[in-house]
């Protein structure tokens, strides 16, 4: 990754809840570098700084610096945003807090919408009607504007949401209140639903417009201040923010597009995943993420992780909407620190409840004293208790006995041994739903598929979830355990643009659907080229969501150019068949097709990092220690335990075993055989699921 | 409160309810085997779902959610049910497997067979909604069966799509298939398929749809043979009587909360729609005797002419019991082992099978909110107050002049929520029965219908006042872009939402029509069909709102200033039915005046 200013090294900076990881990469050397720090929620760089510093990269040597953070997300969750207000048509202030009006729990009597983020008596009704072909009904009423404006000033508003009906179809009522009410409250954060999203379904595009505003200064605020920190501190590169469609965009537009950033750090994983997937020549990969109180799984497809369009923060039942492409992830509420317990029935149970990073689990010796899930993996020793965190910290085994003893073996009249190995066995069946719900339940079959495992759990457990779902090949990446912060260096700088478009398909004239995606995609190219990428570097990919007539699905339909030529309509309505077909099993040669949005994915390319080769030995194996380990179905075992820094390209490990390094151990059971690639993956072949 | 009798004082049959005896009394389960098998049968049924919704032909199953499906046993008794579904199919499948089993107990059951039923003597819905069955054999032994109830878009009758506004029986609504071999030992029955085929105006779909049923209960099957092959069959079938066992005991736990007694309400609603000025009385009378609880429906009103019958009582007092016993943990039978249905012949609520059926719904959602009414009394804590009880807006029909074609609106009915003991009622939901159905967007609206939609908000001082308010219904104003029929279903204007504990009812449902050009309002009915609108006339609809909780004039007059600085609540109803006297300009609270109000308000109270 040669560049003409001679700055060599790319980095990645992931904020989590507890840490702040840093993955530093020189190109001219090849060489990584892994740092974490506490994080530091005051103020965010300082976190940051620290990791730069204990990485012993100068930030004047940086070409780019890639950042994801749980601000976004924090700032929703704890409703810690700016005093914000809403601005809609005459008769829609309500929207907002009607939402669909439905009651996602079915039995529950006392189900609660989540409550809006504008009270009511901030949302503004101004005089503007467009019909939903964006013709305009009633023009735009500026005293009404006017009122808003001194409403805003008399609330001390520090944000305004601006969201009239059918603005997808035409921005210009939009525009032009933006426009005014910016000009008179200068200070106040104004974005419009039509700059965040142009798709129908007010409530929705409501909701992402609003929440965008909510988040929009404090964002502004935080990323100005990084920049300034970087400066100071002599960084001349590029600095690219994730967003959870799994590209990254530039500074200046993330100020004003903060709400694509909620998801940012664990999509950063699944970019990753798909990556090393693409490495190997796995077109079907499963990205699965084990972290402290979840576990997420991403269905990837041909080096693609599967984006949804709408994406729930705090999930469907009492979450927000948001109109924002995001990579799908589906999680489930088990990680290490998830608690094993026995209900009142006498049931054994593991999570959702957590002992998170305080408390943390029982041999952590800091006050815990639940059974979790990593108390488990400690005492059957597939931990190791004298290398955790590669030594720095000590493990407190004799608690974690004592505790799976009194709260679980006892109590069900099991062995330790049983008591800890089931803790294991119901936390896998567990997170076996998420797999299965990207999978088995899609109608995808596992047995084609490569699973990636990362996060701190992810390589302790992956082989017998994959060995459970009959996944036959499981691979664990390069530092697993900062993967996220890893994926972001792979990442492009992507533009999702979306209008919605309501018409038959084939059109009698496709002048209409040409001129949409010529806006598109020039605004695309505009943001590109305004992030520095160089025009040959750019690739637009242009598709239609269509549905039959009477349907409200859509599939999303590439057509393969930049524009819809008329000759390709018949194409393009049988790749559409062919689409629904591979998902629903059948397609109607006979019903008539429609398209409801056109979307254009801008993406611009960046040289990603190359993981080096390993060299092989020419004979000889790798060395190993051994240890006394719990394996199923053996019990306990001298168990061969190989450290991953050893290991070289083509070395063959077959399981039982376990592979160390820094911040994970990698589990293999009784046949399952390891291959190390050339680029330094562990690649597993799952003992009777081949 | 009532003094408790004791569990063991109760019938001989009841079930142990503490935890440990009913250990003691189900047979040692492996406790890790146990979780996996649980995972595992939440797995089977989602896995069933997501297949159905993949392969069917029609939308209705993905988009509305109107299909029940389940793993049942061997006797007909619901091991596991999808979460997905709309909440009034409560492990509905049961009877349909029963009444298999007594009409084949010569023929029996093979592996392979599958069996049709939309029978409204067992299913006791329009006749659309179709079930699909299979048997599930290990080891030559009858197990379970995989069942799959969907809506079937057409199954002839005398209306487009066999729900007819104005059938007056059942043969009017479309052809029954009662409980009919389709395939037997996998070999499927020809004459049969032509048959279903020939009537329906949408063979393709039809057939489509049956084939997306039958291939959900074979991945049942297959799925749950899976699960007996891994663990073994004694092992999974102990881990279910377990499950059954831990709903029963939380069912249990749930009732022995609620003081043992004969609890009962009752209602009117407001007509057939054929005789408009006679009100159909429904009752509900529950009898709590230790952990056991009878609900009985004698009371209600002989079966009407119209279309509101049906034969679904069984579902609507699960579905109420659930509410207030086990309403987070996944449906099986076990949790309704301590409910009795008594349910007579004849109400309309158990019509005769004959009985049109088309708009079964509205005595539904009345009835499972009568369930919680006749409750609030024992579990004051624990019920919400009235609802607003009713399915679906006005259906416009007619022909779209920008295409040509012929369109009819189907829009959800979202009203105000009944208050809770101890907060507000939730705004403008759907109703008992619907659960995860969703209002259809105000842009989606306009743009495959011909209309405008002038106000869509919410509908200030709907929400019945008290010391927690009742929910608001919503102001729903719509202009028709050409001539078309309006046909109304609204209901329960006569007995309006409840309020609970001195809290008032909530307002009803309201409807009227500005005309194009005269600007005047005039009187829409509430219940009719089509009545003429002309291009430019306005419909408004005002929804209904929640009962509130507890008296008006008890309510914290800091929640009232910020329900009208809110705009909730209007200046002159937070005087005249809370009595909080409120600055017309800065909202300040007059606490002199607020105090005599409110003493006044008291008094008249009689508290």
């Amino acid at each position: 990754m040669q560049t003409v200013t001679g700055r060599h090294t790319v980095a990645g900076v992931d904020i989590g809840g507890t840490f702040t990881d840093f993955v530093g990469f020189n190109s001219a050397s090849g060489e990584l570098v892994v740092t974490k720090a506490r994080t530091t929620p005051r103020e965010l760089t300082v976190g940051i700084l620290d990791c730069v510093r204990k990485s012993g990269i100068s930030l004047a040597a940086l070409e780019t610096l890639f950042h994801g953070s749980t601000l976004v997300i924090n700032a929703i969750i704890e409703r810690t945003g700016a005093r914000t207000g809403l601005v809609t048509t005459r008769g829609f202030r309500d929207i907002l807090e009607i939402g669909r009006g439905n009651r996602p729990d079915n039995y529950d009597i006392f189900y609660q919408k989540p409550a809006p983020f504008v009270p009511r008596e901030w949302r503004f009704e101004v005089g503007e009607r467009l019909a939903c072909d964006g013709a305009v009904v009633t023009p735009l009423s500026v005293a009404d504007l006017d009122r808003v404006i001194e409403a805003a000033r008399a609330q001390d508003l520090q944000a305004l949401a601006v969201c009239f009906l059918h603005a997808y179809a035409n921005a210009a009522h939009e525009e032009s209140a933006r426009e005014h009410l910016q000009a008179a409250l200068p200070g106040v954060y104004v974005c419009t639903s039509s700059e965040v999203s142009r798709e129908w379904r007010e409530f929705e595009r409501t909701s992402t417009t609003v929440l965008n505003a909510f988040v929009g200064p404090k964002v502004e605020q935080y990323v100005s201040r990084l920049e300034a920190v970087a400066a100071a501190g002599g960084f001349a590169g590029r600095l690219y923010l994730m967003q959870s469609s799994g590209g990254v965009m530039t500074t200046a537009r993330a100020k004003r597009y903060p709400v694509a950033m909620v998801e940012s750090g664990p999509v950063a994983g699944m970019i990753g995943a798909a990556h090393v997937g693409s490495l190997i020549g796995a077109n079907l990969v499963i990205g699965f993420d084990m972290g402290g109180t979840t576990a997420k799984a991403s269905l990837i497809e041909d080096g693609t992780p599967k984006i949804t369009q709408t994406y729930y923060v705090n999930g469907y039942v009492r979450g927000h909407p948001l109109q924002v492409p995001t990579i799908e992830i589906v999680e489930v509420g088990t990680g290490g620190g998830s608690l094993a317990w026995i209900d009142d029935l006498g049931a054994l149970k593991v999570g959702p409840r957590s002992a998170g990073a305080e408390p943390g689990p029982v041999c952590f010796a800091s006050g815990g004293t639940e059974p979790t899930v990593t108390d488990a993996n400690v005492i059957l020793g597939r931990i190791n208790a004298e290398r955790y965190l590669g030594g720095e910290m000590a493990l407190d085994v004799a608690a974690a006995r004592a505790s799976i003893l009194s709260k679980v073996a006892i109590p069900l009249g099991l062995s330790l041994d049983d008591a800890a190995a089931g803790i294991l066995t119901i936390a896998n069946s567990n997170m076996a739903l998420a797999v299965r719900g990207i999978t088995i339940e899609k109608g995808v079959d596992p047995r084609q598929a490569t699973m990636v495992a990362f996060g701190g759990g992810g390589p302790l457990q992956a082989v017998a979830i994959a060995r459970d779902i009959g996944i036959p090949r499981v691979l664990i990446p390069t530092l697993p355990s900062c993967f996220s912060a890893l994926g972001m260096l792979l990442a492009d700088v992507r533009h999702d643009l979306v209008r919605t478009h309501v018409r038959a398909f084939p059109p009698e004239d496709t002048a209409d659907l040409n001129r949409i995606f010529d806006e598109l995609r020039s605004e695309g190219i505009a943001r590109l080229a305004a992030a520095g990428i160089a025009g040959a570097d750019i690739d637009c990919a242009c598709s239609l969501d269509l549905r039959y007539m009477g349907q409200q699905w859509t599939l999303t339909t590439p057509i393969g150019a930049e524009r819809v030529a008329d000759e390709a309509c018949a194409q393009i309505r049988q790749a559409f068949n062919r689409l629904y077909e591979a998902r629903f099993g059948h397609s109607f040669a006979d019903i008539r097709t429609e398209v409801v949005n056109l979307r254009v994915v801008a993406s611009g390319r960046r040289p990603k990092p190359g993981f080096p080769r390993l060299a092989c030995r020419a004979h000889g194996a790798p060395a190993y220690l051994t240890r006394r380990v719990h394996v199923d179905g053996l019990g306990h075992v001298e168990c061969p335990v190989f450290r991953r820094e050893d290991l070289l390209a083509l070395d063959r490990i077959v399981g039982p075993a376990l592979v160390e390094e820094g911040n994970a151990t990698t589990v293999l059971g009784e046949g399952d055989a390891l291959e190390v690639t050339e680029h330094g993956f562990l690649l597993i072949q799952v003992k009777g699921r081949e | 409160m009532m003094n408790k009798n004791s569990a063991s004082g109760n019938a001989a049959k009841a079930k142990p309810i503490t935890a440990a005896s009913a250990e003691a009394a189900h047979e040692r389960v492996d406790p890790i085997t146990l979780e996996v098998v649980r995972n595992g049968l939440v797995a089977l049924v989602v896995e069933m779902t997501e297949n159905l919704i993949r392969t069917a032909y029609s939308p209705i199953a993905a988009e509305i959610k109107d299909f029940s499906i389940g793993l049942l046993d061997a006797a007909g008794d619901a091991i596991a049910q999808a979460p997905d579904g709309v909440p009034m199919f409560c492990a509905d499948l049961n009877t349909a497997i029963k009444k298999g089993l007594v009409l084949f107990k010569d023929e029996g059951f093979q592996p392979g067979d599958i069996i049709l039923s939309n029978d409204t003597e067992t299913n006791g819905q329009h006749v659309n909604n179709m079930v699909a069955y299979a048997p599930i054999f290990a080891e030559g032994v009858l197990l379970a069966f995989a069942a799959v109830r969907s809506h079937w878009i057409d199954v002839g009758g005398m209306a487009v799509g066999s729900i007819a506004n104005n059938s007056r029986d059942v043969f009017s609504e479309g052809i029954q298939l009662p409980f009919v071999k389709v395939y037997r030992a996998g070999v499927p029955d020809e004459g049969l398929l032509r048959i279903i085929r020939t009537n329906t105006r949408f063979p393709e779909l039809v057939m489509g749809d049956m084939r997306a049923q039958i291939s959900a209960c074979r991945l049942g099957e297959r799925r749950f043979l899976d699960l007996i092959g891994r663990y073994r069959r004694e092992t999974v079938m102990a881990c279910i009587r377990r499950i059954w066992d831990e709903a029963e005991v939380l069912a249990r736990r749930a009732v022995e909360r609620i003081p043992d007694g004969v609890y009962e309400a009752s209602c009117r609603m407001d007509n057939d729609g054929l005789t408009l000025d006679s009100p159909i009385p429904l009752k509900v009378k529950i009898t709590v005797a230790g952990s056991d609880m009878s609900i009985d429906f004698s009371g209600m009103s002989p079966q009407v002419a119209g279309p509101y019958n049906s034969r679904a009582s069984e579902t609507i007092a699960r579905v109420g019991f659930k509410c207030v016993t086990t309403p987070h943990l996944p449906t099986n039978e076990g949790a309704f082992r301590n409910l009795k249905i008594i349910s007579p012949e004849g109400t309309i609520l158990k019509a005769h099978p004959n009985a049109p059926m088309s708009l079964f719904n509205m005595a539904v959602v009345s009835t499972i909110d009568l369930i919680l009414r006749a409750l609030h009394p024992a579990l004051p804590e624990c019920i919400t107050a009235g609802n607003s009880d009713n399915i679906g807006l006005s259906n416009l029909i007619g022909i779209d002049p920008r295409t040509g074609k012929l369109f009819q609106t189907f829009v959800p009915y979202i009203g105000g929520w009944g208050a809770r003991p101890s907060g507000d009622g939730t705004n403008a939901v759907v109703s008992l029965a619907q659960g995860d159905v969703r209002f259809l967007p105000v842009e989606v609206h306009e743009t495959v219908d011909p209309v405008r939609v002038r106000e869509f908000a919410l509908r200030p001082d709907s929400g019945g006042a008290g010391t927690w308010r009742g929910g608001l219904g919503v102001v729903f104003v719509r202009e028709v872009l050409t001539h078309c029929s309006y046909n109304g279903r609204y209901e329960r204007t006569l007995d309006p939402p409840w309020g609970f504990d001195g809290g008032k009812p909530g307002e009803i449902t309201r409807t009227s029509v500005v005309r194009a050009g005269e600007g005047r309002e005039a009187a829409l009915p509430l219940k009719c069909e089509d009545f003429a609108l002309e291009e430019g006339d306005i419909e408004c609809l005002h929804t209904a709102g929640g009962g509130g909780f507890g008296p008006p004039w008890a309510r914290d007059s800091e929640h009232v200033r910020r329900d009208v600085v809110g705009g909730y609540v209007s200046l002159g109803a937070a005087r005249e039915q809370y009595g909080v006297a409120l600055d017309p300009l800065t909202f300040a609270v007059d606490q002199a005046a607020t105090l005599n109000l409110r003493e006044a308000m008291r008094h008249a109270s009689g508290d």
